[in-house]
């Protein structure tokens, strides 16, 4: 206090003296009189919204102490009976639209609001309570917010910005309709909010809680170590993260040890953590062989049992057969074809997909040497990708590792030379978008090229009617090249159907390539049409019929329909027999499915126009050839996903018994199964699908349904004819 | 298999090979000396052909086992089967000059009129019946799985049964009114009563019966009058209830129906599968034996 001016003033009839501009709040504070308050903080700037502290200072009117600097001469009472009901009757205000008793009350019982109103001896207010909610936002995975529960004491709102300057608190409407709000009045979770927790931490009520750990356990074990919220902080990547949401989430990320050789993800199997490496080296592959179904045996064309076998790409060329040679995965690396392992070390980050989209690990990651991990759940590895340190250095990993391969994995951009790609390495972004979140909107100016680093995309356009899809985009994928080449507007909307990550190659940078380099954009430029293409036949079947139960039952969808005449079909069953026996024993096709008219919609592939099963493939390989055809690529790792995902359960698991080396004996090979995703082929290799063939009463057929239903549905007749 | 316009090359083939047959066969009947036999040439003839069709009919269920082998679609051998097993017929006739002949000659012609009589009676249900299956049992599901669709409709009224009285529980604790807790189950108790009883009485039984008759809940009528009558009985939150629970009646008639109708589509091979393989077998014996003695 030495060398201020000092203040003289009376409180509670006790003479007090504090620097000049000390508050009268702090006045009686730094003297042991405790005044209730609700809005003030310690650490933030006062605002008086409150009114809890006001105080009489023999003035007209009572005076909010936190705001109210102290004046020499001052008298103030703080608890006087006339103070005491003001401050009462404030309380009863307050509650009346406050939802009581609030999480936070029911959790720990230290509402501020409610403990107050308990001392001050109110039960019910006797003001009428709010008859309409104000509702809930739950889309943030760490915190809740209850707006019944708010008192707009605006202590959140100053914890973001003056505590921790993120700004992204705000107040909103005025009167009745005031409340918080997050960035433009969006939800939380689609905020850019950090998840710092600085806003829970201040917030006086239920209104701002932690949603906790989740129910997922992170195991225990010797070789799993809890690490306490202040070892996290001492490592770099959780520089900034906040110690609050560290010591409310403990238990949500953990330590683990692998030793060299240790398992520590398997291909296949679902999970909801990502690993970080702190230490070590490990090896990511794919065991699965890299193999497609085929079936065999048709050569021998009278005589001789059809048998379901593996076969790789250079001994069975397919039509229009991927040229693709990486496999994308999710870690910062992606895997050749011809030798699909790679290395991970020290900062590397693999399973986000796994961790945010609970999809399918898409490889087998294994321990080189002895490894250090951190294990996270989703909560964790929300606040890591928000955390500038943290993607920071992500970003920086993935434009020296994976840029390269990924811009080459395009089949478009083989061309593209070390130079240009050195170029291209600091000027891309990484961005990253929330499930359901538009990227690009149709009929916006184009600006920039994307390629799809994780995540899938939905790619639609709006028509009267209603939108279409006209495609589901994964890694290694792209889009934005039509609006840029053509020099206008975006064609079509982009949306995140999950937790996306793009890279966002900047106008300029995307004419320079196609400058530097004429046959990208030739490429680019035959792709262009071809969609453009798929995209007007598309459009002209939605044009040309009618949508009733045709198009309830999805069938507008198909182009190729495995139909059974009722009328016609006897029941026996000689379908489904013949296409087990045409597929060793395991039928890719069951009598049963939705009508229409007379026919059955046999469950059997019917080559979607918008493929459902296409997306969540960890590993990108079933997909659509330009015949619009859905093939299934060598890589399929058997994790069912799509079997899933087909709304008409056409995918089917084809199991196989193949070799693979055993790590727990070097040099020595065990048995082992390994599944491969399959769908109807149609029977490829016949002129004719088996179970066609096989039916004895013609009432099997594979037809394009537009087409055979033309006549029923009033179009124009004669176009019925099996296809 | 229906028999419509696309059968008509077989047909037209079949008449043809039965007018040139008849055309053979009524000169040679008129001018044999002692009426025609099986061992004149033509009589051969006749009986080679007959039974070369017979073979080629009992072929089909070979054709079957091996779907996938590329020997001529499977509608054409069941086609072949239909037309060339009905021409069999004549020509088993012409070859036996309309005579039985000794026992084991008159066992065969006797097999093989029954054999054609039943593909002929197979052949007219599998004709009309599919259509009628598919009218009448909107709800059709794969034959085997109807046990297993069974059980899942008996869970599912359990479920509903059960969930009656906590429903109509929860309505009389809302209504409330300083009527005891004790007092408002005994309540709920009494008017779900009515549902539960006709459950375990009729419903049940019928669910559970594995398909016989039951006499109000297996004819959609009388069944649709004792659900209505049961409504009456039932406060208004029980309706919808009721409803799904003659919804589920409802899935269980079609269930039996689609039985009855799989049996008929199907029943008769029974009889005329093992016969065929009889006539062909005793047909073989009558060929060693009348050429060789």
């Amino acid at each position: 206090m030495s060398g201020a001016a000092l203040v003289e003033l009376t409180i509670d009839g006790k003479r007090v003296a504090v620097p000049a501009g000390t508050s009268v709040f702090d006045a009686a504070r730094l003297n042991g009189i405790a005044i209730p308050t609700l809005c003030h903080q310690q650490n933030e700037t006062p605002v008086g919204v409150c009114r809890l502290c006001v105080v009489d200072v023999n003035a007209r009117v009572f005076t909010a102490s936190c705001v109210r600097p102290a004046e020499p001469g001052m008298v103030v009472n703080t608890a006087s009976e006339k103070v005491q009901r003001a401050r009462r009757t404030l309380l009863e205000m307050l509650m009346a639209d406050h939802l009581s008793p609030c999480a936070r009350q029911q959790h720990s019982g230290d509402c501020e609001l409610e403990t107050l109103a308990k001392q001050a001896g109110i039960a019910e207010p006797r003001y009428a309570k709010r008859n309409a909610s104000r509702g809930k936002d739950n889309s943030s995975v760490s915190i809740a917010v209850d707006f019944d529960a708010c008192i707009l004491c605006d202590r959140c709102i100053r914890g973001c910005g003056e505590i921790r300057e993120n700004f992204v608190l705000g107040r909103m409407g005025k009167g009745g309709t005031a409340g918080i709000a997050f960035d433009d009045n969006e939800p939380m979770g689609e905020s850019s909010c950090v998840s710092c927790g600085e806003c829970m931490v201040s917030c006086p009520t239920g209104a701002l809680t932690n949603r906790g750990v989740t129910a997922t356990a992170l195991g225990s074990g010797p070789d799993v170590q809890q690490v306490s919220p202040e070892r996290l902080q001492e490592l770099p990547v959780f520089k900034g993260v906040s110690g609050t949401f560290l010591s409310l989430n403990r238990g949500a990320v953990v330590q683990r040890r692998f030793r060299a050789g240790d398992v520590i993800c398997s291909e296949g199997e679902y999970g909801s953590t990502a690993f970080y490496i702190l230490d070590g080296k490990a090896r990511v592959s794919i065991s699965t062989p890299m193999a497609h179904v085929k079936t065999q045996g048709a050569l021998k064309k009278f005589i001789g049992k059809l048998s379901s076998g593996l076969a790789q790409r250079q001994q069975d060329r397919r039509e229009e057969e991927a040229d693709q040679r990486w496999i994308p995965i999710d870690a910062p690396v992606d895997l050749n074809y011809d030798n699909p392992v790679a290395e991970l070390g020290p900062d590397d980050l693999f399973g986000e997909m796994t961790c945010m989209s609970l999809y399918p690990r898409s490889a087998t990651v294994r321990a080189e040497t002895d490894c250090t991990t951190l294990e996270m759940l989703r909560n964790v590895l929300d606040i890591m990708q928000r955390n500038k340190t943290f993607r920071a250095q992500l970003d920086k990993s993935y434009r020296r590792r994976a840029l390269d391969s990924h811009l080459r994995s395009v089949p478009v951009f083989a061309e593209l030379t070390d130079d240009f790609i050195a170029s291209l390495r600091e000027s891309v972004e990484l961005v990253r978008y929330s499930p359901g979140q538009v990227i690009c909107k149709q009929g916006d100016p184009a600006e920039a090229f994307y390629l799809v680093r994780i995540g899938f995309v939905k790619v639609s356009q709006a028509h009267p009617g209603g939108e279409i899809v006209l495609a589901y985009l994964s890694r290694g994928d792209y889009f934005g090249e039509t609006g840029l080449l053509l020099g206008d507007v975006r064609t079509a909307t982009c949306t995140a159907l999950d937790h996306v990550e793009v890279v966002r190659i900047g106008a300029d940078d995307f004419r320079r390539m196609i400058e530097q380099f004429p046959v990208i954009r030739q490429k680019l430029e035959a792709v262009e049409q071809e969609r453009a293409l798929m995209n007007r036949q598309r459009l002209s079947v939605l044009h040309s019929v009618p949508l009733d139960s045709f198009l309830a039952q999805g069938l507008m969808e198909a182009q190729s329909l495995l139909l059974l005449d009722l009328n016609s079909c006897t029941r026996c069953d000689a379908c489904v027999r013949a296409c087990a026996d045409a597929h060793d024993g395991i039928t890719r096709l069951v009598r049963e499915g939705l009508r229409f008219d007379h026919y059955l919609v046999a469950t059997s592939c019917r080559q979607c126009l918008d493929p459902l099963c296409m997306v969540g493939c960890p590993v990108g390989s079933i997909r659509r050839r330009n015949s619009l055809e859905v093939i299934i690529e060598d890589w399929c790792i058997g994790c069912g996903l799509c079997a899933e995902n087909c709304p008409y359960g056409n995918i089917n698991l084809h199991p196989f018994n193949v070799t693979v080396d055993d790590p727990e004996r070097p040099g020595r090979k065990k048995a082992v199964m390994k599944q491969k995703a399959t769908s109807c082929d149609l029977c490829k290799d016949f002129a004719e699908p088996s179970c066609v063939y096989a039916c004895p009463h013609d009432a099997a057929r594979r037809v394009d349904p537009r087409r055979f239903f033309a006549g029923l549905l009033g179009q124009a007749p004669g176009i019925a004819r099996k296809v | 298999m229906h028999i419509d316009h696309t059968h008509r090359k077989w047909f037209t083939a079949s008449l043809v090979i039965f007018g040139v047959a008849t055309a053979v066969y009524v000169p040679y009947a008129a001018h044999s000396p002692g009426g025609p036999r099986g061992g004149s040439t033509i009589g051969l003839a006749f009986g080679i052909i007959g039974s070369a069709f017979m073979a080629f009919a009992g072929l089909l269920s070979a054709r079957k086992n091996v779907p996938v082998w590329r020997l001529g679609r499977a509608q054409s051998w069941m086609r072949g089967h239909l037309w060339l097993g009905l021409l069999s017929l004549p020509l088993t006739f012409y070859h036996a000059g309309f005579r039985l002949g000794g026992p084991l000659t008159s066992v065969l012609l006797w097999l093989l009129i029954i054999v054609v009589a039943s593909g002929v009676f197979g052949a007219v249900i599998q004709h009309y019946l599919p259509r009628v299956m598919t009218l009448q049992v909107p709800g059709e599901t794969i034959f085997e799985q109807i046990d297993h669709v069974r059980e899942q409709l008996v869970a599912e009224a359990d479920r509903l049964v059960d969930g009656a009285e906590t429903a109509e529980g929860t309505r009389r604790d809302k209504a409330g009114g300083g009527v005891s807790l004790a007092m408002q189950s005994e309540v709920a108790v009494d008017e779900a009563a009515a549902l539960r009883n006709f459950y375990a009485r009729e419903m049940r039984a019928f669910l559970t019966s594995g398909g016989k008759r039951h006499p109000v809940l297996s004819d959609a009528d009388t069944a649709r009058s004792a659900f209505e009558g049961l409504r009456t009985l039932l406060p208004a939150e029980l309706h919808e209830m009721t409803q799904r629970l003659g919804a589920i009646c409802e899935e269980e008639r079609q269930l039996r129906r689609e039985s009855r109708i799989h049996h008929w589509l199907h029943g008769w091979l029974m009889m005329h599968i093992p016969l065929s393989f009889a006539l062909l077998l005793l047909g073989c014996v009558h060929a060693i034996t009348a050429l060789r003695y």
